[in-house]
């Protein structure tokens, strides 16, 4: 394998050669160290520290979260799962360590930042339109991991800045086909959950061999100059709900009061009832006691009732007797004497 | 061993070396190779390995093999319905045929611009004949598709398979957004008037409703009230007159007795009185007439 197609590569593999190659660098110096102590036969001794050294840079130990992908002269040749492991030492076989359980996140949305960018065109770079030619600022966090090391390590060329590509633009394709009202409240798990499905069957479709595990979006806002609007918005649906609750409670106010005022009227009318059917049997028992007494003896008890009337009257008037022997009132006028008539006390004292 | 030998033994050791490194060759799994001899592209190798070249006259040009990506910059396109918007457009493209590719193109830093041109034109052709509304929707796949399906006929003869042409971005232009955010704000705004005019417009139905019920409710329990009242003096009229009705002589005589007794009495009356009337008889005559009557 060239150093040249080396660089290439994902990087896994410069990392577990490092600390073989210190180990082989202080074989060396040892077996220096060897060779001033034991003069003639230290070449063979050289020669033979040296073979130890290149043979054993072939032990390599796979973690339990990666994946070793052996290469024979760049090629792939064997697949090994976690543990130690060996394989014969460059230049013929390299091994690429990729972590296939890791799951990775990649933050969508964060403006990519060149020297020429002015804030408008970072803000304007993370603006998306909607489906109904609305703009969206929106941000999304893709969880992925290897699905096949293989495909992702020989398939496509730096896999993770393509993801970043092809995932910006399947969220962008989403958001375009999305209503901005939908995007930003109801439809969002959709908008994530459609996201997902094209990313991976776009990734699919490019033998990536990435699964992408999760999409979530984060903030679907609209731009920055018209987000007052927005607001005002939520506002006035809370405005709306805070007057229908305010004339419910007007209502929850007055219909129990009228409902008491109307259960008052209705005892009040009731009472009424009683108390003049009452009123009127006691009269008609009164009268009907009376009558029997009456019945009894009519012409004695009717003088005595009238009689008593009379007293009860006269007792308490005033009273002019006037004898007209010659029949009527006509000639003289009779005195009235109605100053006294506020006195009855006074007026009383002759009569009797 | 003779200095002489020494020096024959090191010369074929270093010659070995030599055509060792200038015969062996390595392509790697991402690779592909293209064999030139003397100038000519002669073959292509496609499998990874270690491989053998002739010394001199055969040189190697790699090519990877793998899945590229090209993002061309942003430009500016004007849709079928006179919009403009900003498209930025990805490909992925992956060398299939080296030994074209090396004749037309060479290398992939000369390929891309050709191919980002290919995109380009074949792009403006095709939104040029769609409007706004088209692209923001399903059918932006299918012209997604469209534009793919040129670019990969084109890219062929350059020995590029073209996996994929797809927008990463379309968005209208800066300048145009001024436009947009007065339209979403004059439209929030509209939403947020009948948002409040409609919790009014509730509010008025339900406070309008409650008063009728309050009213309702009020009438109905005095026109219970007034029928009770009227039910209680028929009743009472009712109780009264059929106990009067038995004499009603008689119950003239006792009622107007008791309004002398008690409303007449009560008010101090002043009283004249004529001496005829049969109350005052023994008044005026004594008790004489008794026996004759």
């Amino acid at each position: 394998m060239s150093p040249n197609s080396g660089e290439d590569l994902p990087n896994p593999a410069p990392a577990i050669e490092s600390p073989t190659r210190a180990a082989e660098i202080s074989q060396w110096l040892n077996s220096y160290i060897h060779l001033f102590g034991l003069r003639g036969k230290g070449t063979a001794l050289i020669l033979g520290l040296l073979a130890v050294a290149w043979i054993s840079a072939g032990i390599y130990k796979v973690q339990p979260d990666e994946q070793g992908v052996v290469l024979l002269f760049g090629k792939w040749v064997d697949t090994t799962s976690s543990g130690l492991h060996y394989h014969l030492p460059y230049p013929f076989e390299t091994v690429l360590l990729p972590k296939v359980t890791q799951v990775n996140q990649l933050q969508l949305g964060t403006p990519r930042l060149a020297a020429t960018d002015t804030i408008a065109d970072v803000s304007h770079e993370r603006q998306m339109l909607t489906g109904d030619e609305n703009i969206v600022e929106a941000d999304c966090a893709v969880s992925w991991r290897i699905k096949d090391a293989g495909k992702f390590l020989f398939k496509v060329n730096n896999p993770e800045a393509a993801l970043k590509i092809v995932a910006e633009s399947a969220l962008r394709e989403i958001i375009s086909r999305t209503p901005i009202q939908a995007a930003m409240s109801d439809k969002r798990q959709q908008v994530a959950e459609q996201t997902r499905a094209l990313l991976q069957a776009l990734l699919d479709k490019s033998d990536s061999g990435i699964l992408v595990t999760q999409v979530q979006l984060q903030r679907v806002d609209p731009p920055g100059v018209v987000i007052d609007a927005f607001n005002d918005v939520q506002r006035a649906r809370a405005d709306q709900e805070r007057t229908r609750n305010e004339a419910e409670a007007y209502a929850n106010d007055i219909i129990p009061r009228a409902r008491g005022e109307a259960s008052h009227i209705g005892q009040e009318s009731e009472a009424y009832k009683s108390q003049v059917i009452n009123l009127a049997e006691g009269d008609a028992k009164s009268f009907q006691l009376i009558y029997a007494s009456y019945a009894a003896d009519k012409d004695v008890t009717a003088w005595r009732l009238y009689l008593e009337s009379v007293d009860e009257m006269l007792k308490k008037a005033t009273k002019v007797i006037i004898d007209t022997s010659g029949k009527g009132i006509t000639g003289i006028v009779p005195y009235m004497p109605l100053a006294e008539r506020d006195k009855p006390e006074a007026a009383k004292e002759p009569a009797k | 061993m003779s200095a002489k030998s020494r020096l024959v033994m090191g010369a074929a050791a270093f010659f070995l070396l030599w055509l060792l490194l200038t015969t062996l060759y390595t392509v790697s799994e991402v690779q592909q190779a293209l064999i030139v001899r003397l100038g000519a592209p002669i073959g292509v190798v496609n499998e990874p390995g270690l491989k053998f070249k002739l010394p001199l006259v055969d040189s190697v040009i790699f090519y990877d093999r793998r899945l590229l990506t090209l993002e061309p910059a942003v430009e500016q396109v004007i849709l079928g319905d006179q919009k403009r918007i900003e498209v930025r457009t990805y490909t992925r493209y992956r060398i299939t045929d080296p030994l074209r590719f090396y004749t037309a193109v060479r290398t992939v830093e000369l390929a891309e611009p050709q191919l980002a041109q290919l995109v380009s034109s074949s792009l403006r052709r095709e939104l040029g004949q769609v409007a706004l509304p088209s692209l923001l929707s399903e059918q932006r796949s299918n012209i997604v598709e469209l534009i793919q399906r040129e670019v990969a006929d084109k890219a062929k003869d350059v020995g590029i398979e073209v996996v994929e042409v797809r927008f990463h971005r379309a968005d209208l232009p800066l300048e145009t957004s001024q436009a947009i955010y007065d339209r979403m704000t004059s439209e929030r705004q509209r939403e947020a008037k009948e948002l409040r005019a409609q919790g009014f417009e509730w509010a008025q139905e339900i406070q309008a409703k409650a008063d009728r019920e309050r009213t309702v409710i009020l009438s109905e329990a005095q026109r219970q009230a007034k029928i009770t009242h009227g039910t209680a003096d028929a009743e009472a009229n009712q109780i009264l007159s059929s106990a009067f009705g038995k004499d009603p002589q008689f119950y003239k005589l006792y009622r107007t007795l008791q309004t002398y007794r008690q409303a007449l009495a009560n008010a101090g009356p002043t009283i004249v009185l004529s001496p005829d009337t049969e109350f005052l008889r023994y008044f005026k005559t004594g008790p004489g007439t008794l026996t004759k009557h």
